[in-house]
């Protein structure tokens, strides 16, 4: 590409990036103002830096809300991949009649809205005494995200060749062995992509937080909605809120992209 | 002197010892006489707003005083809103106290959720019934929380409806005071609207704003609420309020203003985007927070406009409510009655800024008056007046168990005519038949039906 064009072509990039992030741009420039400046019109990009807002977060329960979102997604995520990846490569691998089926039905968790699960969760957990705790979000979480791990990871293992593992039973390897020295090493790329929004899908949920926590288990997302005050919404803390919510996934997206992106494209050229 | 011989020391031990102990129990026992609740641990649910604020200030006092320990779980409204609802429709003692939201005290009362606070206010032994002075709650608050005699919560909060408007715009365009009515409002709004600052600018909650015109213009939700609920969206007197009312937000409301939350309309009026702000005390008073305008000296308040059927100002209460599944009922009780003591609510007054406060008391107290007089507009004596105003019983609409879908549903209408989608006319049959629906639905009976 000559250089005028490679020019054009990466401020067309830039300018696509800056359009995509511009919401989370607005939002952390507005978190370090003031209450008289977060909303001039039209916005200033010169402006006394306050960390107040942050102070303000900080001071409240916050830190606990965002405590309880660290814990009840990482363990959610951690678990669903220890029971989805097997069951995934059973799946992709096993011949068994209804194999179709049970894919299927692990489904089911997701062919309605949340919102026709709320209640009957409710009332289930209220007589469990799971209201309101890490361990009553931990296993909602699961169930939810237990069926994405399973359809991602077994899309990952079907494009792996069987032949690979074929070659390591000719050499002794049990199905174990098999799975754990082959198909899920080659499967790294598509299994951070999974655990990527596995822990994604935890971390930013809203209704069963809203709907299974009160206040010890309460998790950011809710937390944050919290600071909209009745008669004035506080859209400093708001705003530090939702950077200090965005961090850590900025952060777990760095460290994986490399594989997220192969993850991302796995397959793309297939067939 | 005296010689201690060791029959004597003994004697002399046992008796110290003796007084020690039955002073230490004398002690305890009056300690637990003076805290009838020590050990007693309780829950409350409550909106984030100033008032939390002040209660939480002053807990550790009445915490000390009673030894009920409180726990204070304040939420966002919409989260209030969906939270309690599910407790309560649960039978979950998990909150003691709990708010008693206006639009749906009907049915939470009706359900029998809210435990009736009569016997622990007339028990001598449980109120000291000249401290708690429930006459000094303002009719129109006390109203909705009152079934006959029957008192099911306190109010605390009562948010009436006022104006905040930029006198120096109005001023320039020909307005030595606030237009009176919804058509001379409408008329100087067309005078002042720009691209730069829009003549009007309210809230996107319509069925809390809406009925300011509706009630004026001579409609209502109901033919006559509580006991002809049949719907009454499509009469003259409505459409012809419909129509004022969204021209106000379509032509001149800022861009967006058919949806804008609270506090974003708040922030329009702060930052000099609008020429009036039409909510609820609690928000509008903060339109001259110095912490987020310049332009506060400009402002003032007044009354909201009248129609050719009179002035009727909304009133949206809150109060404290003793949870039926509580197990700590007597407990809760002494919290409520601390929470809506003159003392607490003057001091959430003077130093939270609560002005939506519903006690006569506090408002005319002196230091009250004075520092809510804002460039000669006493808002006390406007909130006060207005919550005078409601106790004419005209907000009754609002407590039918069903309001809060109907509610939903004028926000919609609203919002469709607003927008274009309808005109007014459709808009409102087809409102009118949907509330017909939600009562026939509910069992309830419809005029002219079945």
């Amino acid at each position: 590409m000559s250089s005028p064009r490679r020019a054009w072509a990466m401020l067309a990039v830039a300018l696509l990036v800056l359009l995509v992030l511009s919401p989370a741009i607005f939002i952390v420039q507005m978190s370090f103002k003031s209450g008289l400046e977060a909303f001039q019109m039209p916005p200033t990009f010169t402006f006394q830096v306050t960390l107040q807002n942050y102070a303000d977060v900080l001071q409240g329960k916050f830190l606990r809300a965002l405590t309880n979102s660290t814990v009840t997604a990482t363990v959610a995520t951690v678990l669903s991949l220890a029971l989805g990846v097997p069951a995934a490569y059973a799946l992709s691998r096993a011949r068994f009649r209804g194999a179709g089926l049970v894919s299927l039905w692990t489904l089911s968790t997701r062919m309605a809205p949340a919102i026709a699960f709320g209640i009957p969760f409710f009332l289930i957990y209220k007589e469990l005494d799971l209201i309101d705790t890490r361990l009553g979000l931990v296993i909602i979480y699961l169930t939810f995200n237990l069926s994405l791990v399973i359809w991602m990871m077994r899309a990952f293992f079907d494009g792996l060749p069987r032949s690979l593992e074929e070659a390591a039973y000719i050499d002794g390897a049990g199905i174990v062995r098999a799975f754990s020295a082959i198909a899920l090493p080659l499967s790294a790329p598509g299994l951070a992509t999974t655990a990527i929004f596995t822990f994604l899908l935890s971390w930013n949920d809203f209704f069963y937080s809203l709907l299974l926590t009160r206040s010890e288990a309460v998790t950011a997302p809710v937390a944050i909605v919290n600071f909209m005050n009745y008669e004035s919404w506080e859209w400093g803390k708001v705003t530090a809120a939702a950077t200090m919510i965005m961090l850590p996934v900025v952060a777990l997206s760095l460290v994986v992209r490399k594989y997220l992106v192969r993850g991302l494209t796995a397959g793309a050229l297939k067939g | 002197m005296e010689h201690l011989n060791r029959r004597r020391f003994l004697r002399s031990t046992a008796i110290a010892a003796g007084l020690t102990a039955s002073g230490t129990r004398l002690a305890r026992l009056g300690a637990q006489s003076a805290k009838p609740y020590a050990g007693t641990r309780i829950k409350m649910s409550q909106v984030s707003h100033a008032y939390a604020a002040a209660l939480l200030a002053k807990l550790p006092a009445f915490e000390q005083q009673t030894g009920i320990k409180v726990e204070i779980d304040q939420m966002s409204f919409p989260v209030l809103n969906q939270r309690e609802d599910l407790e309560l429709a649960s039978g979950s003692g998990a909150y003691d106290v709990m708010q008693m939201i206006f639009i749906r005290s009907g049915r939470w009362i009706g359900a029998g959720w809210a435990e009736p606070l009569n016997a622990y206010i007339d028990d001598p032994k449980l109120t000291d019934k000249a401290a708690l002075e429930v006459n000094d709650f303002v009719a129109g608050a006390m109203a909705p929380f009152k079934r006959g005699e029957t008192i099911y919560a306190l109010p605390w909060l009562s948010d009436s409806t006022v104006v905040g408007y930029r006198a120096d715009l109005f001023y320039k365009a020909g307005y030595a005071k606030f237009p009176e009515s919804f058509e001379a409002l409408q008329e100087a709004a067309a005078k002042i609207h720009s691209r730069q600052v829009a003549g009007f600018v309210t809230e996107d909650n319509l069925h809390w704003i809406f009925p300011n015109w509706l009630l004026s213009y001579g409609g209502n939700f109901f033919a006559n609420p509580p006991s002809d609920l049949t719907p009454s969206f499509d009469t003259p007197e409505a459409i012809k309020a419909a129509g004022i009312f969204t021209t106000m937000l379509s032509k001149y409301s800022p861009p967006g203003g058919i949806k804008l939350d609270p506090s974003i309309a708040q922030a329009i009026m702060q930052q000099g985007k609008a020429a009036c702000f039409l909510d609820g005390m609690g928000n509008t008073q903060h339109i001259i927070d110095p912490r987020k305008t310049t332009l506060g000296d400009r402002m003032a308040f007044t009354n909201t406009p009248s129609g050719p059927k009179g002035h009727f100002p909304q009133l949206a209460v809150h109060g404290y409510f003793i949870n039926k599944a509580s197990k700590n009922k007597a407990a809760a009780w002494e919290f409520i009655k601390w929470a809506v003591s003159k003392e607490t609510m003057l001091s959430a007054a003077l130093e939270q800024g609560h002005l939506a406060c519903t006690r006569a008391s506090v408002l005319d107290h002196p230091e009250v008056r004075k520092k809510f007089t804002w460039r000669g507009s006493d808002l006390a004596a406007l909130h006060l007046s207005v919550m005078k105003r409601a106790g004419a019983g005209y907000m009754v609409y609002r407590t039918v168990p069903q309001f809060p879908p109907i509610g939903d549903r004028v926000i919609i209408a609203m919002t469709a005519i607003a927008s274009g989608q309808t005109n007014i006319t459709d808009g409102m049959k087809s409102l009118q038949k949907d509330a017909e629906a939600i009562l026939e639905k509910a069992g309830v009976k419809i005029r002219g039906k079945g």
